[in-house]
């Protein structure tokens, strides 16, 4: 598990699927491809200008020797045409490599000829050369073809020079995918930050004053959260303000309840005054307890599960003196959370194996340490749940077969739901098979 | 007859409430005056000490409850009850750190708050016809006559519910007393659900303790109340 959630954060980081990446690769093969075109047109131009030059020379070289040779050949007797290769290719040219070249004399007749006659008339190139009697020749060659050039630009990429500048591109193309990404991720953070905990932190001014679209991004989301933080905390206020003006008559109506009790003792009327202003103040409480999860954030802090669910028992043993708890905790069950969510949890789910175990039932309570989780058991006796039932618990306003009608609204285990989803935790609830109810906290010890 | 009757000022800003609430507690047997603001009763409770109890609204407009009780406590230690709102642990709290002696959520009923004043009364004025007891213990000198424990020759400023805290530990040093039985005798009241005040009563006797420089010597017992370890135990318990 610790693997995969390893695996799935580099995935999640690194993927390939991130726009860290995109940008990075598009701008880095952009680059690269421009630096391929530049070293194609310039090692195009450069080399074949190059090559040409060297051709030629080679060419003027050969043809003037055999000029030479043939004006000094023809002043002797015993010329003969075919010596004149032999002697070029033997006593003369590189690695006795014969160019192929058609020469002719000022008046026409081909002097000198090795392997042109293949090719056509439009490839061939011409020169001038002159022999020691400074007579003009004409000097037929094939036009100079300068080997592939992909060749030459690869050999050129194993230089030095276009390692650094590969490194250069990578490290400014990193660089600028970076710019990009970073204020992106720092909103995400930011706005995950206020839908996990309802607190706002003004974005930094840099970022506001960007001026770019990233900036624009920025103000939105800055706007947007402090319109959404208003009209939450507006509706806060609006049921905070609302259950107080809702306390207030409900404080005078039981003490007139109370004065007409002093007059009339016994009355069951009064009573049942009595009875529903408590019952009306509980609702209220509840609802408040309720929006309060939602709303507010208090800092985390390091909560003893233990002491948490004594505190728990302390209190259902208050109000179900005949109910036995049987608790045993375990070693090392501290975490970081919010001590009075979880309070208000532990409060309602064993308040509920309280109210449905019957007199003298038993609650069996215990706590367990686990590596990153610590998990609270709350396990009765009472009549248990159906499967079909199961679903609908977590429901707000939602009783067990609407058994007990006359105490309890459904908020309960709502409200101890919404305090585990706070710490990022799981309830299960679970009908053992010898009856009665088990519900299971999972609360991880580490809340991020 | 009627100077014989308990005399409770009761300060809160709902007008409505604290007429019915005053008609209610004089049928109860008090003597009452009702102010409608935190100012007034500060200004009352400074210029006469006629009453046996404050009851507090903590949730007043201008100067709040715990204000008023933050400025009276500083000059006389008169026993303040506070009607806090349902719920908010944290005002309960502050209030009896502060030095209010209990507190009861409002909307309450009233033969309650009869109850919890009668109960404040009968603590403080306990003290007076009881005949002087002195107990001691770890160098704290308790005078049950005059109400005041002593550490060398200083006394230690408690309220009154802590001084019945302090005392009922010592009496019975070496036992396990139960949160309930404690608030019982403490508070003259029942213990109740999400009931703070003794964990909040002891605590501030602690923190006294500790800066007349006595340490540990009041246990936690997990799940049960508190314990006043003897001369031995707390040797033990540090050894």
């Amino acid at each position: 598990m610790t693997l995969t959630g390893f695996w799935s954060t580099v995935k999640h980081t690194f993927g390939v699927k991130r726009l860290f990446w995109r940008i990075f690769i598009a701008f880095w093969l952009a680059s690269i491809l421009v630096m391929i075109a530049t070293g194609f047109v310039l090692v195009n131009n450069f080399s074949s200008d190059e090559y040409n030059k060297r051709f030629f020379n080679d060419v003027i070289s050969q043809a003037e020797r055999i000029v030479w040779r043939y004006e000094h050949e023809l002043a002797t007797p015993t010329f003969q045409k075919s010596k004149l290769k032999n002697w070029i290719s033997n006593k003369n040219n590189r690695d006795g490599h014969l160019i192929p070249m058609i020469i002719k004399d000022d008046g026409g007749k081909i002097i000198y000829k090795h392997r042109l006659n293949k090719i056509k008339l439009e490839d061939r190139a011409e020169q001038r050369v002159s022999g020691p009697s400074n007579r003009n020749y004409q000097v037929q060659i094939r036009k100079p073809q300068a080997p592939r050039i992909y060749k030459q630009v690869l050999y050129r990429f194993q230089s030095l020079q276009f390692g650094f500048i590969f490194i250069a591109s990578a490290l400014v193309s990193a660089l600028l995918s970076w710019s990009i990404i970073l204020p992106l991720n720092y909103l995400g953070a930011f706005s995950r930050r206020y839908a996990n905990q309802q607190e706002v932190v003004s974005l930094p001014r840099k970022l506001l004053a960007r001026g770019d679209e990233l900036g624009d991004l920025a103000l939105d989301i800055d706007f947007m959260v402090n319109k959404t933080h208003a009209a939450a905390s507006a509706q806060q206020q609006l049921l905070h303000d609302v259950s107080h003006e809702l306390r207030a008559p409900l404080a005078r109506l039981q003490v007139s309840a109370a004065l007409i009790e002093q007059k009339t003792p016994d009355s069951r009327h009064v009573k049942q005054i009595h009875n529903d202003c408590l019952r009306i103040d509980q609702l209220i409480q509840q609802i408040l307890d309720y929006s309060k999860l939602e709303q507010s954030s208090p800092s985390i802090e390091n909560s003893d599960i233990n002491a948490l669910c004594q505190q728990a028992i302390d209190n259902m043993a208050v109000n179900y003196p005949t109910i036995a708890v049987n608790f045993s905790p375990d070693d090392k069950v501290e975490i970081s959370g919010y001590p009075e969510a979880l309070l208000q949890a532990f409060d309602n789910i064993i308040g509920n194996a309280c109210k449905y175990s019957d007199d003298g039932g038993l609650v069996e309570i215990s706590t367990s340490a686990r590596e990153h989780s610590v998990i609270v058991t709350v396990r009765d006796h009472g009549p248990g749940v159906d499967e079909q039932e199961m679903s609908k618990l977590l429901q707000p306003f939602y009783r067990a077969g609407n058994k007990m009608h006359t105490s309890g609204f459904g908020l309960g285990l709502s409200i101890a739901v919404k305090a585990i989803d706070k710490h990022k935790g799981e309830l299960r609830i679970s009908s053992p098979d010898d009856g009665g109810l088990c519900v299971e906290i999972v609360l991880p010890r580490e809340l991020i | 007859m009627e100077n014989d009757k308990y005399k409770i000022l009761l300060v809160d800003d709902d007008a409505t409430l604290c007429a019915l609430l005053s008609e209610f507690l004089q049928e109860d047997g008090f003597a009452v005056e009702t102010l409608n603001s935190g100012d007034a009763a500060v200004a009352r409770l400074l210029e006469s000490d006629e009453f046996d109890t404050v009851v507090l609204d903590i949730m007043m407009p201008g100067m709040s409850g715990l204000d008023v009780l933050r400025t009276v406590r500083a000059k006389q230690q008169i026993p303040i009850l506070m009607l806090t709102g349902r719920g908010d642990d944290i005002d309960r709290i502050v209030g009896l750190e502060m030095g209010a002696d209990d507190y009861l959520a409002k909307p309450c009923n009233p033969r309650e708050l009869g109850a919890r004043i009668r109960a404040i009364i009968r603590r403080t004025q306990q003290g007076n016809t009881n005949h002087i007891v002195h107990a001691q213990l770890h160098g704290i000198l308790l005078d049950s006559g005059a109400r005041t424990a002593l550490v060398n020759n200083v006394a230690l400023p408690l309220t009154g519910a802590e001084f019945n805290a302090l005392s009922l530990l010592m009496e019975r040093a070496g036992q396990t007393i139960s949160k309930q039985d404690m608030t019982q005798e403490v508070l003259n009241r029942p213990l109740e659900a999400y009931d703070r005040a003794m964990d909040v009563h002891v605590s501030r006797i602690r923190q006294k303790l500790a800066a007349a420089n006595i340490h540990d010597v009041i246990k936690s017992v997990r799940g049960v109340g508190y314990q006043m370890l003897t001369e031995p135990q707390l040797q033990q318990e540090k050894g």
